[in-house]
């Protein structure tokens, strides 16, 4: 039964995936954005059983103080924390949207004035303008009428303060207001690892990628056999040919690379993707008929 | 002294005239002609007390000239709305041509309302003018009080009608999303834009009322089902020729070969075998293709008593792993060597995914490396990283663009359908190897249909791709 069930819902959903295609009725398809649905659900708590997973496979090598044991204190320090930075706690208490608008006396003159007493890192605008704090009271002219004044950091993980002025000729109007801070996918904290720890590691990897290209190559190119040999010449060709000097030399070699790209190269990849496509087709008739099974694991 | 008190009355008299107040209704009146005003009459007692009527307000200034609508002279022409072939019964196209060249100060504007709409008279901004007949409409820009109506969007209501699209770029066409099994009704009207704002329209007539339709076969998708119904039929074919003892023939695929041998040797050197599921997650059939794999490779494992450790990048492919692999260590008679820590979930982050698994090969020098399943640009990471360590690397995906890195870094790789035949083609079961037999027959009626596809095409006689996969 264990294994009979998830058989039969396999073949039944897989069919209905496949019937989709070729059945365009809007009934078809909401029923498939239904499944695909409860897909994401599915996906998403499974995060849940990962991070369980983690504690699983990492707790007991920290308690035996096994090989690089600090790396996974590491590991789950840095989950906790980003779980901790991840959540809304701004959320909780009284929320901040509006700035502190004080209006001072009239003053002649057909515009009014808008002083923005803000810090050096935050942002203002008013109406169409737009301009940066100063440490000190800045005033901008503006035009009678309704304006949307906002206040904004400088940087992400704050949130806008924002309110709306009816403004008379002759106002004088003081705007004071520090953006809260966010917590959150969106909040500060969250952010600033991100950028500052997680990217710049992320991209020093991938930087990674060039020197681990250029030792391949170097391997992949040593001519030991009538194949490797003709891998060579095609791949110093294509070197002469996208080089900017090889187009200088003469206007052959990159007519050469872009042939090589063209014909050889553009050949064997449509075979290639031609028959991962019928492998794919056959892989997929022979799991949803139910032949190919060993993917459902244990009765 | 007569003619002196005489005078005095005069005089009095003159000056009670002059301060007192008319008064209508009361005695005599002279009335001004000039001003309509009255005044008693000499000699008359003065009149009570009153307040002169109000002067009239000042009128109102005129509200400002409205942009009248200019009707532009020219329109769009053979303008219809159809329900589209195959369609899912949400979407009717527009179709219409233009008479005049695309200018940027012109657009053809596409409003919609649903058919049957009470008549209520429109409301600010009116679109349509009602003194036309019901069978032309005009639109206009110009709202109950006068006033322009400001730029108009997608989405905007104009009165009962619902603004679906303002055309800039001289299309001819326009496909519109609505709800199935309603009737609409459609206008489509040149519009003369004046910084964003329309003030001028063409006539045009009311379209509908049309309703979608919904198909329930995709005709242009026919030819993909005759491929699926062939390759069943084939397998159909094998499937009864292979329980009918008939020898079918699958040549070697050295990759597969040697995962049996990498698993041995990993056996003999007292380490550990990776297993990495690739990147994607399990609805990706070459996720699926590379878990079919890992449970032949986990019954190796287990029935050579060497530690499995699967690498996931998605959770839920983490779950069906380990599940997989249970089953091949139940499958090897050896449940109770099967531990839920042999799967793991990294992270669903592509370089750190790269890092992390980088680590345990480094760390734990695993003997045998094999990466099946969709894999990106850190595939060559992960397999530079195997080399390092002098480990037997076994590669297999169908990311083109990853194939030469595996090809280059790996001892053996999958290339593209050996993926998915590697299941097959490990299981030795017949039913498998029909249906492996049946995809290889395929390609030979691929290959025949493009074969002809091309003679055909170069002789320019028939465009047979075009016919049955429009």
């Amino acid at each position: 039964m264990k294994k009979t069930a998830p058989l039969v819902l396999g073949m039944v959903f897989g069919a209905y995936a496949l019937a989709e295609f070729y059945i365009p009725h809007h009934t078809v398809g909401a029923l498939s954005d239904e499944f695909r649905s409860w897909a994401a659900i599915l996906s998403a708590a499974a995060f849940i059983l990962g991070g369980i997973n983690i504690l699983q496979v990492t707790w007991p090598k920290i308690r035996r103080r096994e090989d690089d044991w600090p790396y996974k204190v590491v590991l789950l320090a840095g989950a906790a924390v980003m779980l901790v930075v991840g959540l809304p706690w701004h959320r909780l208490g009284a929320k901040t949207s509006t700035p502190t608008v004080v209006r001072g006396a009239p003053a002649a003159g057909d515009r009014a004035v808008v002083t923005f007493d803000v810090a050096d890192d935050v942002t203002y605008q008013v109406g169409n303008v737009t301009g940066a704090g100063r440490g000190r009271p800045v005033a901008v002219e503006v035009a009678p009428g309704e304006v949307e004044v906002k206040l904004s950091k400088r940087i992400a993980g704050y949130r806008p303060l924002t309110t709306k002025l009816t403004l008379a000729a002759g106002d004088t109007i003081t705007v004071r207001g520090a953006p809260p801070m966010l917590w959150g996918r969106d909040g500060r904290v969250f952010n600033w690892i991100y950028d500052h720890i997680f990217g710049p590691a992320n991209a020093t990897l991938f930087a990674l990628l060039a020197f681990f290209v250029a030792s391949a190559a170097f391997r992949a190119f040593r001519a030991r056999s009538v194949e490797a040999g003709l891998l060579l010449g095609a791949a110093i060709l294509m070197l002469i040919g996208r080089a900017p000097f090889g187009g200088a030399i003469s206007s052959v070699f990159p007519d050469v690379a872009q042939w090589l790209l063209d014909v050889p190269s553009n050949g064997g990849r449509r075979a290639i993707m031609m028959g991962a496509a019928i492998g794919a087709i056959a892989t997929g008739l022979r799991v949803i008929v139910g032949i190919e099974r060993s993917h459902l694991g244990s009765d | 002294m007569r003619a002196i008190a005489v005078a005095m009355i005069v005089v009095v008299a003159l000056v009670a005239t002059a301060a007192a107040q008319p008064q209508a209704g009361s005695g005599r009146v002279i009335v001004d002609p000039s001003s309509g005003a009255v005044a008693p009459a000499l000699g008359e007692p003065p009149p009570p007390v009153a307040q002169p009527p109000l002067p009239p307000p000042p009128p109102p200034p005129p509200p400002p000239a409205p942009a009248l609508p200019r009707a532009l002279a020219v329109g769009v022409a053979k303008a219809d709305v159809r329900a589209p072939r195959n369609d899912d019964g949400r979407h009717l196209v527009v179709t219409f041509t233009r008479a005049v060249d695309v200018t940027a100060e012109l657009a053809t504007l596409i409003v919609r309302r649903h058919h049957g709409t009470p008549g209520a008279p429109p409301r600010y901004p009116e679109l349509i003018d009602p003194a036309r007949t019901p069978a032309t409409w005009s639109p206009i820009f110009i709202g109950a009080d006068g006033v322009a109506v400001g730029p108009i969007a997608p989405g905007d209501a104009l009165g009962p009608w619902t603004v679906v699209a303002l055309l800039q770029g001289g299309e001819t066409d326009f496909t519109d999303q609505v709800e199935p099994g309603h009737d609409y009704e459609y206008v489509v009207a040149e519009v003369q834009l004046d910084h964003g704002v329309p003030v001028a329209a063409s006539p045009a007539d009311a379209i509908g009322p049309r309703r979608p339709e919904a198909a329930w076969i995709h005709t242009d998708r026919l030819g993909y089902l005759g491929i699926v119904l062939l390759i069943s039929s084939f397998i159909v074919l094998y499937v009864y020729a292979a329980r009918t003892k008939r020898d079918l023939y699958i040549r070697r695929l050295p990759g597969v070969d040697a995962i049996e041998d990498a698993i041995g040797r990993s056996t003999e050197m007292g380490r550990p075998v990776l297993y990495v599921t690739g990147l994607e997650d399990i609805q990706n059939i070459q996720t699926i293709a590379s878990l079919l794999v890992l449970g032949h490779v986990a019954e190796k494992t287990a029935e050579y008593d060497t530690d499995l450790t699967v690498a996931n990048y998605y959770p839920l492919t983490m779950v069906v792993a380990e599940e997989v692999v249970r089953q091949g260590y139940t499958n090897a008679g050896r449940p109770d060597a099967h531990r839920p820590e042999q799967c793991l979930f990294i992270t669903a982050e592509q370089f750190a995914f790269a890092a992390g698994v980088s680590g345990i090969i480094l760390r734990d020098r695993p003997a045998t490396n094999i990466f099946l399943g969709c894999f990106y640009g850190e595939s060559l990471l992960l397999a530079e990283t195997g080399f390092v360590t002098g480990a037997v690397q076994i590669a297999g995906t169908a990311e083109l663009t990853q194939l030469p890195f595996f090809i280059t870094a790996c001892d053996y790789t999958l290339i593209g359908e050996e993926l998915y035949a590697a299941s097959a083609y490990l299981t030795k079961d017949a039913t498998l190897l029909a249906i492996l037999k049946a995809a290889d027959a395929f390609k030979i009626i691929a290959m025949v249909f493009i074969l002809a596809g091309v003679i055909l095409a170069t002789g320019g006689w028939f465009d047979l791709a075009d016919r049955v996969f429009p």
